[in-house]
């Protein structure tokens, strides 16, 4: 958008990798990712299972140390976060970026009551007394959405929906106002109408707090209705970029194209859909050339040779592909 | 109107809730999920009948009573006439072998120590399909089927991916040459380029082998797509139940127009004319009297608190299960 006055860089990644494994097997779940991102702005990213989409935000916070390497930077507030030793990522976990993960019952602590649980957060990264802690966590649980708040408190997670749970995660989040809110698809587990909610929820917080938030689904659906800024991701890369409106209207890689076309929407009913044929490649037998290429209806004969960098085209669009899909030349879809 | 195949008559299933020792002392009554609360529908020959609803209102307890996996309390399941749940007939496995279940997790509905020759195969000799012989052909002929590379019958369930799995489970049903297909939440785990090869599966799959499916999702997108008719299902009752196309262009039943504004558009600008609905689904422990849906209705009246509205058929339209069915607009 470019009318927007003033904008503020929060977040930016440039030349993220992160491989699992050790020996001679390794993994390279995430390479080469790079976005900014601003105050009050709400990126998706979107691709397969197994595209590196929740790997890249895991790495963002330091969460995948422990299982592979990372490299690259993730500049936070003139830090890099990738290189930050584990002592500075833990005031920065939890405080300044918060994260949600898909399902609320394997992230709370089924053993600790709500209450405790968002006090602990505030424990830990406010100066807060007991009393404002207690006030500080019945105003979140208001905020979310949860009915008799205060009396919610000391309840466990298992007498919570699952609607319910995922407020409750994004209360403990949101409890120490983080300026930036990493969510792992937030709403998969939920149902349309619950998903609404806390999809609506998401962007009323992002706005009124000022929060940036990186959106990760594999809904094209939701990040047409909550982002701004999309990046699709395939095989570890990002394969395209730009404002959701531009992407999702006029894709210009041939995954984006075939992703959309995947979706039965303004199609006639029980007519065969469209389906990207095969299935992604291997992260373990990565091609040399574009990661892509085996499956693409556009491919030549460099695609599988040599590997398409990231190239910014005019509109501040990012495509990784030899042989772009043409715009369509204004026309709306 | 063609032949219906199965007639569901009424069906009603409450789970008995757990008492604990302390519930007995202290007298308390016994609570009950009533998971379906009198549905009635027909399946009918060929077609695609979509099931929609929110987690929890009774869609795979809906699938699980036709295949007999639970008997309902109440209420009647016909299949070309016979009761499946009489008891002269509950030993009969050819209604087992003619109406099939495939289930959504592939991971844990395939047996994780049998390749896929051998769970094949075994659904082959249980029925008797075919004499021992000519089971290999049978085999490459199902893998031909399913559109899966022959070696996959060596393979054990772990070395597939998601996709390749529901294909096998698809093998699996269609082995025993069912004429009803029963697929509950099928394709929901997977991603939405391996789910169009699926949806693109069965509905060439129906159209060679005219099967009927019972197709049970919560991806609305998706029901529109496979679906010649389309029941809404709110608290183990149906809401409402119409021809798929008249029923996602404008659907009657309150709750319907709220589901089907709740799914999020393709289209970045198509942001409006959205139904918030508040509040969850009621439990299904203690649902509210009169219209279920009142709780959460944006056009409840003081008669929709006690009585139940019936379903009943409305000019141009499908059945709609609401008082106000008439006087509401379509969105």
């Amino acid at each position: 958008m470019t009318l927007r006055s003033v904008k503020t860089p929060l977040l930016e990644v440039s030349g993220l990798c992160t491989t699992f494994g050790a020996g001679d097997t390794s993994v390279p779940a995430v390479r080469d990712v790079g976005f900014t991102i601003n105050k009050g702005e709400i990126i998706g990213l979107v691709g397969e299972s197994g595209s590196g989409k929740s790997v890249t935000l895991r790495s963002i916070l330091g969460l995948s140390r422990r299982y592979g390497g990372t490299t690259g930077s993730a500049l936070w507030r003139g830090e890099n976060l990738v290189t930050l030793p584990e002592s500075d990522m833990r005031r920065i976990r939890g405080g300044e970026i918060a994260m949600i993960f898909q399902e609320p019952m394997t992230s709370l602590n089924p053993l600790l009551t709500v209450g405790v649980q968002i006090d602990e957060t505030l424990k830990a990264h406010t100066d807060m007394s007991a009393g404002e802690r207690k006030k500080r966590a019945i105003e979140m649980l208001d905020v979310v959405g949860i009915p008799a708040a205060g009396s919610r408190l000391s309840e466990f997670p298992h007498q919570f929906s699952g609607g319910m749970r995922q407020r409750v995660m994004i209360a403990i989040a949101l409890a120490a106002r983080p300026k930036l809110l990493l969510a792992d698809e937030p709403t998969t587990a939920l149902d349309v109408t619950i998903q609404a909610q806390i999809l609506d929820l998401i962007l009323s917080l992002a706005k009124d707090f000022d929060m940036g938030v990186i959106l990760v689904t594999h809904d094209l659906g939701v990040v047409a209705q909550t982002c701004e800024q999309v990046a699709v991701m395939y095989a570890g890369r990002i394969v395209e970029q730009g404002s959701v409106r531009s992407v999702l209207r006029e894709p210009r890689h041939p995954y984006t194209v075939g992703l959309m076309r995947s979706v039965p929407q303004n199609v006639p009913p029980r007519t065969p859909l469209y389906s990207i044929p095969g299935t992604p490649p291997s992260l373990l037998s990565l091609p040399d050339g574009c990661a892509f290429a085996a499956r693409c209806p556009q491919k030549t004969v460099g695609c599988e040779t040599g590997r398409p960098e990231l190239e910014t085209l005019n509109g501040g669009r990012s495509v990784a592909c030899f042989n772009r899909v043409e715009a369509k030349g204004g026309a709306a879809a | 109107m063609s032949e219906a195949v199965l007639e569901i008559r009424d069906v009603s299933l409450a789970f008995k809730g757990k008492r604990s020792v302390l519930d007995v002392l202290s007298n308390t009554p016994v609570k009950n999920v009533n998971a379906l609360n009198g549905v009635s529908l027909d399946l009918r020959q060929g077609e695609t009948l979509g099931v929609v609803g929110e987690s929890g209102c009774g869609k795979s307890t809906l699938a699980r009573c036709i295949v007999r996996l639970h008997e309902p309390n109440g209420g009647s399941v016909h299949f070309y006439g016979m009761d499946v749940f009489a008891s002269h007939e509950r030993g009969d496995r050819t209604y087992n072998r003619r109406v099939q279940m495939m289930f959504q997790d592939p991971y844990s509905s395939l047996n994780p120590r049998m390749t896929t020759g051998q769970i094949l195969s075994e659904a082959l000799r249980v029925h008797g399909m075919c004499p021992e012989d000519e089971v290999p052909a049978r085999l490459a002929n199902l893998m031909d089927l399913v559109q899966l590379p022959g070696d996959a019958l060596e393979k054990y369930p772990h070395e597939f991916s998601g996709g390749q799995r529901q294909r096998i489970a698809i093998a699996r049903a269609l082995a025993v040459e069912p004429e009803v297909l029963i697929a509950d939440e099928l394709v929901s785990a997977l991603d939405v380029s391996v789910q169009a090869q699926i949806v693109n599966l069965l509905l060439d799959l129906q159209d060679r082998l005219g099967l009927t499916i019972l197709f049970v999702a919560h991806d609305l997108r998706l029901v529109r797509h496979m679906s010649n008719r389309v029941a809404v299902i709110y608290l183990g009752r149906i809401v409402e139940i119409g021809d798929s196309e008249t029923l996602f262009a404008s659907p009657s039943h309150p709750y319907s127009q709220a589901l089907l504004s709740a799914a999020p558009s393709l289209d970045p600008d198509d942001k409006g004319r959205k139904i918030h609905l508040e509040g969850e689904l009621p439990s299904p422990l203690d649902i509210p009297p009169g219209c279920p849906f009142h709780v959460r209705c944006r056009h409840k009246s003081p008669k929709c608190t006690t009585e139940l509205p019936k379903l009943r058929p409305i000019a141009g339209r499908g059945s709609v299960a609401c008082h106000h069915a008439e006087e509401i607009e379509n969105v």
